[in-house]
């Protein structure tokens, strides 16, 4: 037997045209590489700071 | 680096193709995912990027599409048919605007799930849906809707619709699945459920507004035959239940009210002839009653009798005191008088005063109706003769003569019964006699007629 109250949760309220630009603009659209560039980035930062405190 | 951001964009081109064949087979959901997983892999995959667009369009979330084709256009701004697609709804204000409307409406509609004004939702959702087939959604939302007010049949039409539309759609197989539980083998979800769901060509279905309407092809000579035949089963199998079934209890029924009918008219019959057997009580008693008075009554005639006997003898009585010679008056006043009618009433004075006025008017009396007898009886008169024959004799028996002329009257009447009697009487009472001789030979003369 069904719980209607919890099956309605997984209904979220769609998308309205009105909202449509600030989604656009607050849309995280970084893929796989971006993540690695700023991880490595990071490693470097981490690096490089290492290296002056020597 | 440069290896590894070839890995990516293989490994996002994998995620691609099998987006592409998910959505090949309307696997929506499916492709949801694999698109997504692809363009987190490589963001400039912009063929994944627009599928996903043209995914999510298709199954009715058009802000996510629009955001979807923006985005690829702002990454690859020549050569992409975002453009085309973006174009596409750019110029039909109509159907943006209609898009738009579509999703307030699914809002709504969710919101009043939430206000629990199911109904309300029910009448949002047929609208959104009349202008959109396509919004799974929708479908899905109307499903949970019907299976939680118990109409199994219709969630699970919807929820074929649904997965129809997405065949990947997790939610579709749960709520299909939940209403085909609810659903006994053979009841009516499977009439309107299967039957909207399957390709059978026995229904014509067509959209009337947001109602799809199911109606019978109509059925070849054969099919109407089988008709027919079903039809003629479902009369013999009727008669029968009757004839097995209902008619023995309606005659048991009739037979009961009927022995309850003869058993009243019996009950009826019975008093009644209680009631025949008291008025026969009743008649009898009464005509021994009857019988009881006309015996009271022949008392009482007795007395008159009596009573005009003596009045009689006493006006004759009467008239003789008067005038003796009046032998006329006196034999009028006798004439009622019938001695033998009254002769055991009457009293000793009675017959004392009777016959000593026979004694004193008796020979003139007979005389005189002697004469008018005999005169009688020469005119052949023999009613008067007798008559009169009868009272002379009866006043002076002693005259031969008399009784003689009455028989010789009765024989002139042709009553020769009483001839002979009075011929008898003559011979007997005065023998030795003219007239005893000639009654003898009149005897003769009547013995040998008669033989």
């Amino acid at each position: 037997m069904l719980n209607f109250e919890e099956e309605l949760k997984k209904f979220r309220p769609s998308l309205e045209i009105e909202d449509a630009e600030e989604i656009i603009y607050n849309q995280d659209i970084d893929d796989m590489s971006d993540v690695l560039v700023k991880l490595l980035k990071e490693a470097k930062k981490e690096s490089d700071s290492g290296s002056s405190r020597l | 680096m440069a290896t590894t951001a070839k890995k990516l964009e293989s490994l996002s081109n994998r995620y691609y193709n099998e987006g592409l064949e998910k959505a090949g087979v309307r696997d929506m959901t499916g492709a949801v995912e694999s698109l997504r997983q692809s363009i987190k892999l490589n963001k400039n995959n912009i063929d994944a990027r627009n599928l996903l667009g043209l995914v999510y369009y298709e199954i009715g979330d058009v802000v996510p599409a629009l955001s979807e084709w923006v985005i690829s256009k702002n990454l690859r701004p020549e050569d992409n048919i975002a453009d085309t697609y973006m174009d596409m709804v750019r110029n039909n204000p109509t159907a943006f605007e209609t898009a738009g409307s579509i999703i307030k409406k699914f809002n709504i509609a969710l919101n009043y799930c939430h206000q629990d004004s199911l109904d309300l939702a029910v009448i949002q959702l047929k609208k959104v849906l009349s202008m959109k087939p396509g919004f799974i959604k929708a479908h899905l939302l109307l499903a949970l809707i019907y299976l939680n007010n118990g109409n199994y049949d219709r969630a699970k039409v919807e929820a074929q619709k649904a997965l129809k539309l997405d065949t990947g759609s997790v939610l579709a197989k749960r709520y299909l699945k939940e209403a085909d539980s609810m659903l006994l083998p053979g009841e009516s979800g499977k009439l309107v459920s299967d039957v909207a769901a399957s390709e059978s060509e026995d229904v014509i279905r067509y959209k009337s507004g947001n109602e799809t309407i199911i109606q019978p092809v109509k059925k070849s000579a054969i099919a109407r035959s089988n008709s027919i035949w079903g039809i003629l089963l479902g009369i013999v199998l009727g008669v029968a239940v009757a004839s097995f079934l209902i008619l023995p209890q309606r005659i048991q029924s009739v037979n009961t009210s009927n022995q309850e009918k003869i058993a009243k008219i019996s009950e009826e019959s019975d008093s009644k002839s209680a009631q025949i057997v008291i008025y026969e009580q009743q008649i009898q008693n009464l005509q021994e009653e009857v019988d009881k008075l006309g015996a009271q009554v022949t008392d009482y005639e007795g007395v008159d009798s009596t009573s005009a006997a003596m009045n009689s003898l006493m006006s004759a009585v009467n008239i003789y005191m008067e005038e003796p010679s009046n032998v006329e008056g006196i034999a009028q006043a006798l004439e009622k008088l019938d001695l033998d009618a009254i002769s055991a009433d009457v009293s000793p004075e009675f017959t004392s005063l009777y016959d000593f006025l026979m004694t004193k008017v008796g020979s003139q009396l007979a005389a005189s109706y002697y004469k008018t007898g005999y005169d009688a009886y020469k005119t052949e008169d023999y009613e008067t003769a007798i008559s009169n024959l009868s009272k002379a004799y009866q006043y002076d028996n002693t005259d031969v003569n008399i009784l003689y002329n009455l028989g010789n009257a009765y024989y002139g009447n042709g009553d020769t019964d009483k001839a002979k009697e009075t011929y008898d009487a003559v011979i007997n009472n005065f023998p030795d006699t003219k007239s005893a001789q000639a009654a003898e030979t009149k005897l003769a003369e009547i013995n040998n007629s008669n033989d």
